[in-house]
């Protein structure tokens, strides 16, 4: 391989990675931006939208087959299941707890991701599922990098949605009453808005973020777990961060940003992938302490 | 829990004897209990010290840190290789341990003052990681397998080769860490933590150097994780990096918050709730952490300052 | 009484109660008395964290191995119970497991995975002169460690490094690329082939790290690529492995891979489609050649409805093995059951026979390559492959 087509291609390796990031990051940082809580359980929405999507799918793929005609509702059915359970979890687990101290509501949340591993674990015997689809390998080949036709309905599905998302909170009643939240619960209770019911519809938007990118993620690598969610938890986290979180452009800058910065931080040469990780955390932290509100977060003046 | 009570009860004199009485019933377990009990017994002293430790951090100084983990691997991992190593005695070990953890806490301290709570999370939290990930890559600290075969010490001619033995280290480290945090947190330096967690800028205003402030918390908080990691490192005699990793933190993060973050009783009962609970479900098999996990989120609706909370409102 | 102080006396009556409840729940399962006419047999095994698939794997094929004794009228007319030990595959975790499951009372104990987590354990049966079957344990660490009354029924890495490097030279490579994940397992075998291939003077072009549980390949197998090797060698596991080899192969790889035997199961074959097919893979003699191992993949399908994993025959002959011990000892006293599995001499397991070195590791390597074909494992028997037992 020439040097241009290993930089083109871990460039296309870093995009597709980033996307993944960059949609569950979507889901974290909307839900941070409206309620300031760091839903740790987000990542293990992703799983189980996996498998709700796997089970959609067995359920259509005997009369739509399992190509992508089979895919679609199968990932839309997981994102109403999965924005539901987002909905019910947000009602027993985060709302009695709306007034209680962020660390309590952080531990709850991590409470609600243990639930959910475990239930899972349980439910499958903790092993790990096929995701067999139709999609063949089939894409077009772009000078020296071939690219799928699965790859590219990725990426576009994760920009369609960041697109669709940004347009819902910026220019909606909705999307006001949710900036309107983050901003004062209080003086938006005494303007009429109902709080509970925005950040349920937050919740089940957020939610259904992360079960869409859990079936592609499952129709991309063919291969689901209970323990999925954990790894591209902590990673859409640090995208979510570095783009400045509660901010949704800046959740998709910074997946897409963290992508490449693994594709291409594996590429070098002695330090590799096995440093790879510490790479990414040290750039995060040096990041942090000279841009500490992220790419495109505001700056803010914080009282605990 | 016993001991929990017992700090508790010692500001008055009748605490003072229900504590002695406490701490005589707890020194007299090993007297009757079978290996087992006393290994999970151990071991929740053990994270009585580790949650202590974080509590300067969280509850005291109301600094989030998710990568506490990475000082408890220090004083491991430094015991680990002066007797693995430098084929130094094990009790050489404490002092470097404590410096080691020392100038960790500086490094982790120093660039996250200025940032706000959330931050602070995944700055510590990719801390914790990058300590797990350098001694999984790092020859020295043997790799993956981490180190094996860490000489059990001596103390006054009696070798530490026993559970009953740990049982009471690690229940003299809790009792020594429960002193120090009363000593701590009724010291001037201990208000000036409670006034930074509580208002920084009127803290700053006030005169108090709160850069200063919050590096002794991590500091401080960072010795005694370290000092517990040299002795789970003689206790294992085997130390890996896998031990270290994320879920650890979590888990020391939650005794703190589950007890109830700022109150040192709590702070214990939430120690030895991590510990004991898990244990009590193992009958139920592969069922044990589930249970748990809603257990846990019961518990936090029901008391979110923790079981046994801090009079202080956090906000 | 205000409604505000009736919920504060159930709030902290309700937490009292949990906590109380928690203290005698630790007394009770600490001093349950052992059931009565039964031969307990401990399974240290992690059934929770991210290894549990593995763990399941393993404590599945024990059951099925205690049921089918129990069928047969148990061991000197005792029934078989099997005690699960969770290790977690974490040190803490694993004492805890063992201490408890020696606090119970158990006869002996069988599984082990996870090395960093079974060596702490060993002093534990040690002190109670717990007789302890290894099954998947396989750190050279171990064996140092091990006073006496812990065996080993898994090949060290050592064995497997030698197989590795017979074939590669068979197959006249020249360059390779060893991929691990980190952990102790893994690891270990990566550098012990690495350390083995340059001493011939052959070169190591790409030595990778991956994470536990990354899905996502496509930066390493842009970098193997670059790096051109004539072989790509996975030491760690099957989940994870049938991802890299698909992702390989999809990247345009088209070399010679190999595999650990942490990746020997024909889940991989689920999970890696046709990508496993002309696959090579280092095993214990587990396929389905050996008449013993088909009627032992039947059951276990029939029994789990899914394909054994890959430490599920070691474990399997494991607890075959101690039963055989038992019955050859004659009673449940704990030090002729471990004279007995000393003096094991060609036991057959399904796996292969077991005989123990001085050390009480297995006396003779007993691995294999198979080669993946039509969507399972079939033996090679082509140049370079080890001479069959």
């Amino acid at each position: 391989m020439s040097l241009t087509a290993i930089f083109l291609q871990q460039l296309a390796n870093g995009l597709i990675l980033g996307s993944f990031y960059a949609l569950v990051a979507l889901g974290y940082s909307m839900v941070y931006g409206v309620i300031k809580l760091l839903n740790f359980a987000h990542g293990d929405l992703y799983m189980v939208g996996a498998f709700a999507g796997f089970g959609s799918l067995a359920l259509f793929s005997g009369w739509l087959g399992a190509g992508w005609a089979g895919i679609v509702p199968s990932i839309l059915l997981s994102m109403l299941a999965v924005g539901l359970l987002g909905v019910l979890i947000d009602r027993v687990a985060y709302r009695p707890l709306r007034d209680a101290p962020k660390l309590s509501v952080l531990i709850t949340a991590l409470a609600v991701s243990m639930v959910l591993e475990n239930t899972v674990l349980a439910a499958t015997g903790g092993q790990f599922t096929a995701f067999s689809t139709d999609l063949g390998f089939a894409g077009i080949d772009l000078g020296l990098v071939h690219v799928t036709y699965t790859q590219m309905v990725l990426v576009g599905t994760s920009v369609v949605l960041m697109v669709v998302l940004e347009l819902f909170v910026s220019r909606t009643r909705y999307g006001r009453a949710m900036r309107a939240i983050a901003i004062d619960q209080d003086a938006c209770r005494l303007m009429g808005i109902d709080v509970n019911r925005t950040i349920a519809l937050t919740f089940f938007i957020g939610s259904a973020l992360a079960a869409a990118s859990g079936v592609l993620a499952g129709v991309y690598y063919g291969s689901i777990n209970f323990f999925m969610g954990f790894l591209i938890g902590l990673k859409a986290f640090t995208a979510a961060v570095i783009g400045g979180i509660g901010n949704i452009p800046g959740a998709m800058l910074g997946g897409l940003l963290l992508g490449l910065l693994e594709a291409f931080g594996t590429q070098i040469p002695g330090i590799g992938g096995q440093w790879k990780d510490v790479f990414v955390f040290a750039f995060l932290i040096l990041f942090l302490v000279f841009r500490p509100t992220g790419l495109l977060g505001k700056p803010e003046v914080e009282r605990m | 829990m016993s001991t929990a009570i017992a700090a508790r009860a010692a500001r008055s004199p009748r605490g003072m004897v229900l504590s002695a009485v406490l701490i005589l019933a707890a020194l007299a377990i090993p007297l009757f209990a079978n290996g087992y009990a006393l290994e999970v017994l151990s071991e929740a002293w053990f994270y009585v010290l580790l949650c202590l430790g974080l509590n300067i951090v969280v509850g005291f100084a109301g600094l989030l840190d998710l990568g506490y983990a990475a000082f408890f691997a220090v004083g491991a991992y430094t015991a680990g290789l002066v007797t693995l190593k430098l084929g130094l005695s094990f009790w050489f070990s404490l002092p470097l341990a404590v410096i080691a953890a020392s100038i960790a806490g500086v490094i982790i301290g120093g660039p996250t003052l200025r940032l706000r709570s959330d931050y602070l999370a995944i700055v510590t939290l990719g801390f914790g990681e990058m300590v797990r990930i350098a001694v999984r890559n790092l020859a020295v600290t043997g790799g993956a397998s981490g180190l094996v075969g860490i000489s059990r010490p001596y103390l006054f001619g009696y070798k530490l080769d026993t559970i009953g033995s740990y049982y009471y280290i690690f229940l003299a480290l809790a009792l020594l860490a429960v002193a120090a945090s009363h000593r701590l947190e009724n010291s001037r330096i201990g208000r000036a933590w409670k006034y930074v967690r509580s208002d920084e800028d009127a803290a700053r205003a006030m005169g108090i150097n709160h850069a200063a402030v919050k590096l002794s918390a991590y500091m401080l908080g960072a010795i005694f994780a370290s000092i517990g990691g040299c002795f789970y490192a003689a206790k294992m005699t085997a130390i890996a990096p896998e031990t270290f990793n994320f879920n650890q933190s979590l888990l020391i993060l939650l005794g703190v918050v589950l007890g109830g973050r700022g109150k040192i009783p709590g702070v214990m009962l939430g120690a030895i709730v991590v510990v004991v609970a898990p244990e009590v479900f193992r009958d139920i098999g592969s069922m044990r952490m589930l249970v748990f996990a809603l257990s846990l989120l019961l518990i936090m609706l029901l008391r979110p300052a923790g079981i046994w909370p801090e009079r202080w409102r956090w906000g | 009484m205000t409604i505000g102080t009736t919920k504060r006396v159930v709030r902290t009556g309700g937490v009292a109660a949990a906590v109380v409840a928690l203290a005698m729940g630790l007394g009770v399962a600490g001093t349950m008395p052992a059931q009565a006419a039964t031969i307990q047999i401990g399974a240290q095994v992690p059934t929770s964290g991210s290894e549990a698939p593995y763990g399941i794997d393993m404590l599945n094929a024990i059951r099925m191995a205690a049921d089918q004794i129990n069928a047969k009228g148990g061991v000197l007319g005792d029934k078989i119970s099997i005690v699960p030990g969770d290790s977690a595959c974490d040190p803490q975790a694993a004492v805890n497991a063992a201490s408890k499951l020696v606090s119970q009372g158990v006869t002996g104990v069988v599984g082990g995975y996870c090395s960093g987590a079974t060596l702490p354990t060993l002093k534990i049966y040690g002190d109670a002169h717990v007789p302890f079957v290894i099954t998947a344990s396989n750190s050279t660490a171990l064996i140092g460690a091990n006073p006496g009354n812990a065996f080993m029924v898994n090949s060290t890495g050592y064995d497997q490094v030698k197989t590795a490097v017979d074939l590669f030279k068979a197959k006249g490579i020249k360059t390779i690329a060893i991929i691990n994940e980190g952990d102790a397992y893994s690891a270990d075998l990566a550098r012990l082939t690495r350390a083995a291939w340059e001493k011939m003077g052959d070169k190591v072009v790409d030595y990778e790290v991956v994470s536990k549980g990354e899905q996502d390949f496509s930066a390493v197998v842009t970098k193997i690529r670059s790096a051109k090797p004539d072989a790509v060698f996975w030491t760690a596991y099957y989940a994870d492995g049938a991802l890299l080899l698909k992702q390989l192969r999809q990247g345009g790889y088209s070399g010679m891979i190999a595999l650990g035997d942490g990746s020997n199961s024909s889940k991989l074959f689920q999970l890696a489609g046709a990508a496993a097919n002309g696959v090579f893979c280092f095993s214990n003699p587990t396929a389905n050649f050996l008449p013993s191992a088909k009627t032992f993949t039947a059951d276990y399908r029939k029994q789990f409805h899914q394909a054994p994993g890959p430490y599920s025959t070691l474990s399997y002959d494991g607890m075959m093995l101690m039963a055989h011990a038992i019955q050859v000892a004659g009673s449940t006293d704990k030090a002729k059951i471990i004279a007995a599995l000393k003096s094991t001499n060609g036991f057959k397991g399904v796996a292969g026979p077991i005989t123990f070195t001085p050390k009480n590791t297995l006396a003779r390597s007993n691995f294999v390559v198979l080669q993946g074909a039509g969507g399972k494992w079939t033996l090679y028997t082509g140049p370079g492959a080890p001479k069959m037992p």
